[in-house]
């Protein structure tokens, strides 16, 4: 007894009592609702029978059902194209913003502070802000394509089927900029000035450090940002209410959106759980990649 | 995911708030009401006045928002905590009364002096029904027909006081009044993927012969086409793909676009913004002499089955019936009955629209009623959107439309 109370107050039990806390407040708030989806997705859930949790088994039919369905295969591709390309785009900018603040001219940090400003707004309003400067007629972005001579009609980004998906695609990547910028900057900052004197006077041009000290000691930064952004893209939500809610038919459509929509608006909440399981078997797969790329990092 | 787990908060908020406020007075038989309507709208201002009354029963007021409204009702029900009084939008109310979640009020509406069936516009009415027994009241009411710019019109040489009778007369109108050079498409929608776009295209089907459960028929692929080549004629904004009506009528009430389709919501702005003369005309028909048709709108109050008090709920439905003269004057809304003489608002423009759409509303059919509306309303939208951007033709994607809808139905 007297053992057992020792560890408690100072030793293994100590420990474990304090690991269980998080635990237990990770598995209340994420683990429960995530095991709860999982179980819906092989359920027959009506909307009358949402609040018990004894309903029929159904086996695989739900994933049947969903892959026998037309859409599922173009919002799929949907889905990835817009992970790929929004990842890409934030990162390219984002890595290259990062290179040109780290130059550190007059004003560096304070130009940088004030790019956060891009990630700190709420996304209904970013879309929103979108939603006019992608608009057929009279938007913003049209208007200055059109004055530089690039484009003689109009694009219309939100209905024209070509454009939509790629209409959310750049608020999106617009969104995500600042975060990767400031993410890659602090990479960066701790990357040793004594290796680019060395490689300098070895003569080696900027290319040659670039890809041969920058990139490989920003690499646990770099699969860090990549794989956190592979979750904020498949989070990405609110963009696709506020521009083009999925249309025009599924065009720009993806599985997050097309998840919400089943459950909430066609009131087939078996369908969404079982996009929703799909997709986290794939943000599964980035979370493992963000911790095995983030283990390095404490280990100095 | 992240939806999914502010939905769980949102039911654990919903059932703490429901176990805190579950203490009542004993006298007084306590109703709750459940509705989306804000402070300056009908709910809590009858509310407040009922409580006056002292009746001996008292009501209490909660407000919910548009897009939570059957996921609060279905969560609630389920879990035995619902309200006795609700509204929800007509083409819901077959989900509840289908299932048996809504008191069936046939009964008690035969014996009331108050509520007749007889007052009300046919449409309204039979979104309440199911089975041809009565689930509901209709709360108020609204429509859809077209504003048109006059000012546009004589401008062009076209009569203002002659608005298109028929689709021809439409596309001829449209083709006139579309003007790129000074950004004016000729008309405006919407086909917007959602449950608007199927409120608009319905009344273009059922006019030509179709409906819900036929929209295939060549009237409604003929109505698809029309629309289609509005769109791709550049004489609507390829926008109306995916703007909402609101937002849509809005390039009309700025002089971009001479005609639009919508309903009663937008008077108040318009006579505020639209600086022209404009008229409201019924809806074109597909050709002179054809059954006329419009879409019906708003919300119908509701008794749940699970009340303890069914007797005073429905005296409070009484109540807000016996005050539907007050709908439009005091809160600007179109009580859905046809025995109330609506009162002029002394504003010319707003008072000759108020007659088209009381007109229009004559013809107003309920969408469905069918207690899977959103999978069908779902498979039209589909139709529409994959016709106007060119993926299928129209009679393509209207008879896939009526396979999911053929399967729906069962």
């Amino acid at each position: 007894m007297k053992r057992l109370l020792l560890s408690i107050s100072d030793g293994r039990g100590f420990d474990i009592a304090l690991v269980s806390v998080p635990l237990t407040f990770l598995f209340m708030m994420a683990g429960l609702p995530l095991a709860y989806n999982i179980v819906m997705s092989f359920q027959e859930v009506d909307m009358f029978s949402l609040g018990t949790f004894l309903r029929p088994f159904v086996g695989l039919k739900n994933y049947a059902t969903l892959f026998s369905m037309p859409e599922t295969w173009p919002i799929l591709k949907n889905t990835a194209l817009f992970v790929i390309a929004s990842i890409a785009g934030q990162f390219i900018i984002g890595f290259g913003l990062a290179l040109f603040f780290w130059t550190n001219f007059p004003g560096a940090s304070w130009l940088r502070g004030l790019f956060l400003v891009s990630w700190v707004m709420p996304g209904l309003v970013v879309g929103a802000i979108w939603n006019w400067i992608l608009s057929g007629d009279f938007g913003v972005l049209n208007y200055l394509l059109r004055e530089s001579g690039l484009i003689t009609g109009n694009i219309f980004w939100r209905s024209d089927p070509s454009f939509s998906l790629w209409a959310v695609v750049i608020a999106n990547i617009w969104l995500g900029i600042s975060f990767n910028m400031i993410l890659l900057s602090v990479g960066l900052s701790t990357i040793s000035q004594d290796l680019y004197e060395a490689a300098e006077l070895d003569g080696a041009n900027v290319f040659q450090r670039f890809f041969t000290i920058t990139l490989p000691m920003m690499r646990s930064t770099i699969g860090a940002i990549i794989s956190l952004g592979l979750i904020f893209t498949l989070q990405q939500f609110d963009l696709f209410a506020a521009i083009t809610a999925g249309g025009p038919n599924n065009s720009s459509n993806v599985a997050q959106y097309w998840a919400w929509d089943l459950s909430f608006r066609q009131y087939d909440f078996a369908q969404g759980a079982t996009i929703s399981v799909i997709m986290i078997v794939f943000v599964m797969i980035a979370s493992v990649v963000y911790v095995r790329s983030t283990r390095h990092e404490v280990r100095g | 995911m992240g939806i999914r787990k502010l939905a769980l908060v949102g039911a654990l908020a919903v059932a703490s708030f429901w176990t805190l406020s579950a203490s009542a007075k004993a006298e007084d038989v306590k109703i709750t009401v459940w509705s989306l309507d804000r402070d300056i709208q009908p709910a809590p201002n009858l509310i407040k006045d009922f409580n006056n009354l002292k009746t001996g029963i008292t009501v209490e007021y909660r407000q919910i928002q548009f897009d939570d409204v059957v996921s609060e009702a279905m969560r609630a029900y389920s879990t035995g905590q619902a309200p006795d009084i609700i509204a929800v939008d007509n083409p819901e109310h077959a989900l509840f009364s289908s299932r048996g979640a809504f008191l069936d009020l046939t009964d008690m509406i035969t014996q009331s002096s108050v509520i007749k069936p007889a007052n009300y516009y046919p449409g309204p009415l039979k979104s309440v029904m199911w089975k041809e027994r009565y689930f509901g009241v209709p709360k108020a009411t609204n429509t859809i027909a077209m504003y048109y710019n006059k000012d546009m019109f004589r401008a062009k040489g076209l009569d203002p006081d002659k608005p298109p009778q028929t689709w021809d007369d439409l596309l001829a109108a449209a083709r006139k009044l579309t003007d790129p050079a000074r950004n004016v498409y000729g008309i405006t929608f919407s086909a917007k993927a959602n449950e608007e776009g199927t409120f608009q295209f319905l009344p273009w089907a059922q006019m030509a012969g179709g409906s819900y459960d036929k929209i295939n028929t060549p009237g409604a692929v003929k109505a698809l086409e029309i629309w289609k080549t509005i769109v791709d004629e550049k004489l609507a904004s390829r926008d109306t793909l995916t703007r909402s009506q609101w937002d849509s009528t809005g390039t009309f009430n700025s002089g971009n676009a001479a005609m639009a389709i919508s309903g009663p919501w937008e008077l108040d702005r318009m006579v505020k913004e639209a600086k022209f003369d404009w008229g409201v005309a019924l809806l074109p028909l597909p050709e002179a002499g054809a059954k006329r048709s419009s879409a019906m709108g708003d919300f119908n109050w509701a008794i749940f089955s699970k009340t303890q008090h069914p007797k005073e709920a429905f005296k409070v439905l009484e109540y807000f019936v016996s005050q539907d003269d007050r709908m439009f004057k005091d809160f600007g809304q179109l009580p859905a009955r046809s025995d109330l003489a609506i009162p002029p608002t002394g504003q010319p423009l707003k008072d000759a629209a108020l007659k088209v759409f009381q007109e229009q509303l004559q013809y107003a059919q309920p969408r469905g009623p069918h207690p899977a509306w959103p999978k069908i309303s779902k498979a039209i939208q589909d139709a529409i959107q994959a016709a106007l951007t060119g993926q299928m033709s129209p009679k393509d994607a209207l008879d896939q439309a009526d396979q999911k809808i053929k399967a729906v139905l069962g």
